[in-house]
């Protein structure tokens, strides 16, 4: 089935990049050029237009990765496996930009480019969790197996998260409060508008390069099963006479 | 009732097995000696650091212990195609996997009951009156450990760089576990009303529950050739 939706999809996947592209552009014009500079911050407060919507991309791509496996699980088709690889490796790869322009912005405003915060440490565990996935995934040889152990690590990984995020959470707010909040500052529409362009943007633009991914994924898995035929068919070929 | 007898059958076996051979046990105590005597080395404590990093240092060791003890718990059946028997076998996984945490959950706590008067003595500790709670702390985080560990001990026993991938994977899923099982014992060691830092505990609970019956729920798909 979901072999039909993705060939489907992938016929128009070109305009899912044209409306992401589009998105991105204009989001980055209101962002960059046309929204106010921050009362506090001044120009730094720009980086928010990338960091944020980057950071929401990546947990979406989780859940995507969570309700593949669970998916996977239920039917065994390859193809949503290759669809769980692909929302993997680009979770962990927005996961990765979202930490690093998070350590950006921090410099200026927190004066530091790493503490130990619970979103910052969330986000890394998550960060782990999703590089051990890949890294187990590079480990097995089975192309069944792999996808199965996979989609388990991903389930049981996905329901860890709220713990853990509830954990670090009282770990810090126990000892030292948030230096810098959001809450209390209500946004106003010039930061709003770019902020969700930009959120709508990297969804898109996600769901572009999983389709594109997932093709990729997909078609090395046939070559493989091609080349494997094929090298058996020439191993039997010098075993017989 | 077959379901229990499994789970008996399979615990009793790890232990008989370990009662025999003393593999696991000893190189979980003399791992931590060697950890607890490089911590010794690497902070140079007076009795007043040695009560706020304490808890700290305990669990590293711990936590680096138990996945000797997990990893092991599943390549000790390599030997002579056990693990194929084991998934070959009409024995309900579940029930298989519980009496793997079980023997684990036993091996770790009794390794930790040993390791835990070493501390006291190598960093003039005093704990006496909180020693129950602290025994609870243990129980709960070593089995939080236990649960997730077996089921990635029986995970990648089957794969490639499987000492590898235990920790990899094991760890960042237990963070809730460490940063509870620390604060929890950093609270106990310091001899702090209980309700400071009970919800830790509780966390515990919450963890193990959760876990105990996810892992039970995939590790069907995980035993399984």
């Amino acid at each position: 089935m979901l072999n039909t939706i993705i060939r489907k999809l992938q016929r128009y996947k070109g305009w899912f990049g044209a409306a992401g592209g589009l998105c991105l552009g204009l989001g980055l014009y209101y962002g960059l050029v046309a929204s106010p500079p921050d009362y506090y911050q001044g120009e730094v407060v720009r980086i928010m237009y990338v960091h944020v919507p980057l950071a929401h991309t990546s947990l979406l791509a989780y859940t995507v990765l969570f309700l593949g496996s669970l998916w996977y699980l239920w039917t065994r088709d390859p193809v949503v496996d290759n669809l769980c690889h692909a929302a993997a490796g680009l979770s962990v790869f927005f996961t990765a930009v979202a930490l690093i322009t998070g350590s950006i912005w921090a410099k200026p405003t927190w004066n530091t480019w790493w503490t130990w915060d619970a979103r910052l440490v969330s986000f890394a565990v998550l960060f782990l969790i999703l590089a051990g996935y890949l890294m187990l995934r590079t480990f097995i040889d089975d192309p069944e197996r792999e996808a199965r152990y996979a989609a388990v690590l991903a389930i049981v990984g996905f329901i860890d998260l709220p713990i853990v995020h509830f954990s670090v959470e009282w770990w810090r707010t126990l000892h030292q409060p948030l230096s810098i909040s959001m809450r209390g500052v209500s946004i106003s529409k010039e930061i709003l508008i770019p902020l969700v362009l930009m959120g709508i943007g990297f969804s898109i633009l996600f769901v572009y390069m999983l389709i594109v991914r997932t093709q990729m994924l997909y078609l090395s898995s046939l070559l493989n099963a091609k080349k494997g035929r094929l090298l058996s068919q020439v191993h039997l070929a010098k075993v017989e006479p | 009732m077959i379901f229990f007898n499994v789970i008996r059958v399979v615990a009793w076996k790890d232990l008989l097995c370990e009662m025999r051979s003393r593999e696991t046990i000893s190189s979980m105590f003399f791992f931590a000696l060697i950890v607890i005597l490089v911590f010794s080395f690497s902070f140079s404590m007076d009795q007043q650091a040695a009560r706020e990093l304490i808890a700290g240092i305990l669990w590293v060791a711990f936590a680096f212990t138990g996945i000797i003890g997990l990893g092991k718990s599943f390549s000790a059946e390599l030997q002579n195609d056990c693990l194929e028997y084991l998934q070959m076998s009409p024995a309900p996984k579940g029930a298989i996997y519980l009496g793997k945490v079980a023997a684990n959950l036993l091996f770790i706590v009794t390794a930790e009951v040993i390791l835990f008067p070493m501390f006291v003595i190598f960093f003039n500790l005093d704990v006496v009156e909180d020693l129950p709670v602290l025994l609870l702390i243990f129980f709960l985080a070593t089995l939080g450990l236990s649960t997730v560990g077996t089921l990635f001990s029986a995970m990648t026993v089957q794969i490639r760089a499987r000492e590898v991938m235990l920790p990899i994977l094991l760890l960042p899923l237990a963070v809730p576990v460490m940063i509870a099982a620390v604060e929890a014992t950093r609270g106990a060691l310091n001899g702090n009303p209980l309700a400071l830092y009970r919800h830790w505990i509780e966390l515990l609970v919450v963890f193990d529950v959760v876990f105990t019956v996810v892992s039970f729920w995939v590790v069907e798909l995980i035993l399984d050739s």
